[in-house]
């Protein structure tokens, strides 16, 4: 009798079950696991930052030492709002401590997604907190205006200040020979003489792409200028007229100070105008402020120093702090919390300022040996001023469509005010939609 | 004598399996088509007939997240940029690549080598391509600036002004899916019968009448699949804009695609965005029906 080899489903079954059953054998015999991971483990999303280059170097190291499995996933900027706030929503659980950008905080506060960091355990009472840092991760905020339906719920500390990074002016020192420049008339008169000597190419340099990036390089002009944004009302006002002259001032006479590209500039063009030595001054983050030293970053260290932002009224810059929350679906959740609970501690917060970062709690910017010059400059604009943005969790909606009002005129090169005007109302109709009044 | 297949066989008909037993066979794919496209349809259609607040349902609003599309300037906008983006991109592309289909029709040392280089782009990641073109507009770093500088030049504005950021994301568009089209159209070129050319030779039609009488009537159901295929392909452009330029300068490149993603995601309006992307759904399918009846119809006169 001929053996027959025809393909039977039974034949492809018995193999399907065979082949299975040998790759698990295999897998589980032959095949090393891998090794289990020691500690308590802790899964952090971030979005990509050099100021946050300190924590990453010095305290993840420090946290494996005190038993903590940190593993640190960083993102662009641009895509971790959306995905983490998918992730919470969900419930998908791929992380144990998102490290927001505070504006985003009532977004998350708002879907009640995050974790009672108060009921954990952490005070929020403590008075070592940057006050204006830990007012930030209260939701509904303790001050200021609420939207609807949460102007009677308690205020829950679902976040905590993680990096307290702040707008500085970071100057030439080669061009602002008398100090850091008080107003912004000095800045861009002592910036012209710069670019005169041959010093720099332009006195100033910013971040003019729409959205997010134009929004945070005019702020501190806008607030500088005396500007407010919303009434206690949520009216916009920030068309009026200390804002119209802020907005008129950045996309006139500050773009004819600023390179020529200056409208589709982000942080890298802006940290590489800087760093590279053609512009005369910035406001900035920490994260290409904590470059300025290092000499394999820059092109000028030693004639980069930093500074209280000009002022025409007023020296205010915008708080932008690294803010730390605990989805409700965080695998580790016990583990986060007691991260936090160190990593909030006084102690760990003076190796932080040690390290080179701006602390979140005011004792650590009295460390004898700060890890950076931006430091001690950190507190004073601190105690100058700095202002969070409006707490709504339509900020990102709001942002935007500035960002597209001062972006087309900035391209004009003039035009500020109308702009305003323009996204003021547009501002309004969207509050409106979405039941604001 | 029943062989012990065959007595396995009727025992398995006797239990009625071999009426279940396609049903069983089918069930496995027909689960997945269910689970990830049906379902997800029916839950996009479900949506976009809900209010959303700070990402969960508030309310359902019936059409009103329909009706308030057509009163949204940025909706509006950014359709009108989405249409003018790829009305010009698949017009550039079929053009092109109709003129190097025809090119490489021909057999000459080195064709081979030139067809595979020729569709080198479309195998590009889009996300790369963006990066790299990136490189190219930047007006501080990038090589068009480097160009015109050793050239005693200036920097060179591409993505810093509306015009040429617009025209700089259909060069891309068109440098990278170009080859598609030729692909295609190379692919048909070469199934057409020789019979009538070789006709059309003998009667000394020129090159130019051959491509008006034969090739182009010829080649009209293919160019018709191609440009359909390429229209509904462009308007969900995403990544290379994402990139390139986010929607900017202002306004100027933000397709559909992106408004419909920042307000799905970053703003959490799931409900309106998904009534936008149903509403661009359905354009595009009328689009596509149009095109295929308008195909038709010429074909019938």
């Amino acid at each position: 009798m001929m053996h027959s080899s025809r393909l039977t489903r039974r034949s492809v079954i018995k193999g399907g079950l065979g082949f299975a059953l040998a790759s698990t054998a295999l897998t589980t015999l032959g095949l090393p696991l891998p090794a289990r991971a020691a500690g308590k483990k802790v899964i952090i999303g971030a979005f990509a930052d050099g100021g946050l280059t300190p924590f990453k170097q010095k305290i993840i190291p420090l946290a494996k030492e005190k038993g903590f499995d940190v593993q640190f996933l960083e993102d662009e900027y641009g895509v971790t709002l959306e995905k983490w706030f998918a992730d919470a929503q969900s419930g998908a659980g791929q992380y144990d401590l998102y490290l927001l950008d505070d504006p985003w905080v009532p977004q998350f506060g708002a879907a009640n997604v995050l974790e009672d960091l108060g009921a954990g355990g952490i005070d929020g009472a403590d008075k070592d907190w940057i006050g204006p840092m830990i007012d930030m991760g209260y939701w509904p905020p303790q001050n200021g205006p609420r939207v609807k339906g949460f102007e009677d719920a308690k205020p829950t500390l679902i976040c905590v200040p993680f990096v307290g990074d702040l707008q500085t002016l970071t100057y030439r020192n080669d061009v602002f020979t008398g100090g850091a420049p008080k107003t912004w008339d000095e800045v861009i008169a002592k910036g012209k003489e710069g670019v005169a000597a041959g010093k720099i190419k332009y006195p100033v340099v910013f971040r003019g792409v729409s959205g997010n990036p134009i929004v945070t390089s005019w702020y501190p002009v806008f607030l500088s200028f005396g500007g407010s944004f919303f009434d206690d009302k949520w009216n916009p006002i920030f068309n009026s007229a200390e804002g119209k002259a802020s907005a008129d001032f950045f996309v006139g006479t500050m773009k004819q100070n600023a390179p020529s590209g200056v409208v589709e500039f982000d942080s890298d063009q802006e940290g590489a105008a800087i760093l590279g030595g053609d512009a005369g001054a910035i406001i900035q983050y920490s994260g290409n402020a904590l470059k300025a030293d290092d000499p394999a970053q820059t092109k000028v260290a030693g004639k980069l120093d930093f500074g209280v932002v000009p002022k025409q009224q007023k020296a205010i810059a915008q708080m932008g702090i690294f803010i730390a929350g605990v989805p409700k679906s965080a695998p580790n959740k016990a583990n986060s919390i007691e991260f936090l609970k160190w990593y909030v501690s006084a102690e760990t917060q003076a190796k932080l300022s040690e390290a080179g970062s701006i602390p979140v709690k005011r004792s650590a910017f009295g460390i004898a040996k700060p890890g950076n010059r931006l430091i001690p400059v950190a507190l004073q604009q601190l105690d100058a001023g700095a202002l969070p943005r409006p707490r709504t969790p339509d900020w990102a909606k709001v942002e935007e469509l500035l960002g597209i009002e001062l972006n087309k005129a900035l391209q004009a090169g003039s035009g500020g005010g109308a702009a305003l005007d323009t996204a003021a109302k547009q501002v309004k109709d969207y509050l409106t939609t979405v039941g604001y009044y | 004598m029943q062989t012990g297949t065959q007595a396995r066989k009727y025992r398995l008909q006797g239990a009625g399996l071999d009426l279940a037993l396609p049903y069983l066979m089918l069930a496995p794919g027909l689960m997945v088509v269910l689970g990830v496209l049906v379902y997800p349809l029916w839950d996009g259609l479900r949506a976009s007939t809900r209010a959303y607040r700070y990402g969960s349902p508030v309310a359902d609003v019936g059409f009103k997240n329909y009706v308030q599309l057509w009163s949204d300037a940025q909706f509006l906008n950014s359709l009108w940029v989405t249409v003018k983006f790829v009305a010009l991109s698949v017009s550039i592309e079929a053009v092109l690549g109709f003129a190097l289909a025809l090119f490489c029709l021909h057999e000459f040392r080195g064709i081979r080598l030139l067809r595979t280089v020729l569709i080198i782009p479309m195998v590009i990641t889009p996300v790369v391509v963006a990066i790299l073109f990136r490189l190219i507009y930047a007006s501080d770093a990038g090589m068009l600036t480097a160009l015109s500088e050793a050239m005693g030049g200036g920097g060179v504005q591409i993505l810093g002004n509306p015009l040429n950021a617009f025209i700089g994301l259909v060069v891309l568009d068109v440098w990278e899916w170009t080859p598609l089209m030729f692909l295609i159209l190379l692919a048909g070129l070469q199934s057409l019968p020789h019979e009538p050319f070789e006709a059309a030779r003998v009667d000394g039609a020129g090159p130019w009448r051959v491509f008006a009488d034969l090739t182009f009537p010829m080649m009209r159901p293919v160019l018709a699949v191609a440009v359909v295929l390429r229209t509904i392909d462009a308007f969900g452009t995403f990544d290379q804009v994402f990139v390139l330029t986010r929607g900017g300068p202002g306004e100027a490149t933000r397709l559909i695609s992106i408004y419909g993603y920042d307000t799905a995601f970053k703003f959490q309006q799931t409900g309106y965005a998904a009534a936008l992307f149903v509403t661009i759904g359905l354009v595009v399918l009328a689009l596509a029906f149009s095109a295929i009846r308008l195909l038709r119809r010429v074909d019938a006169s």
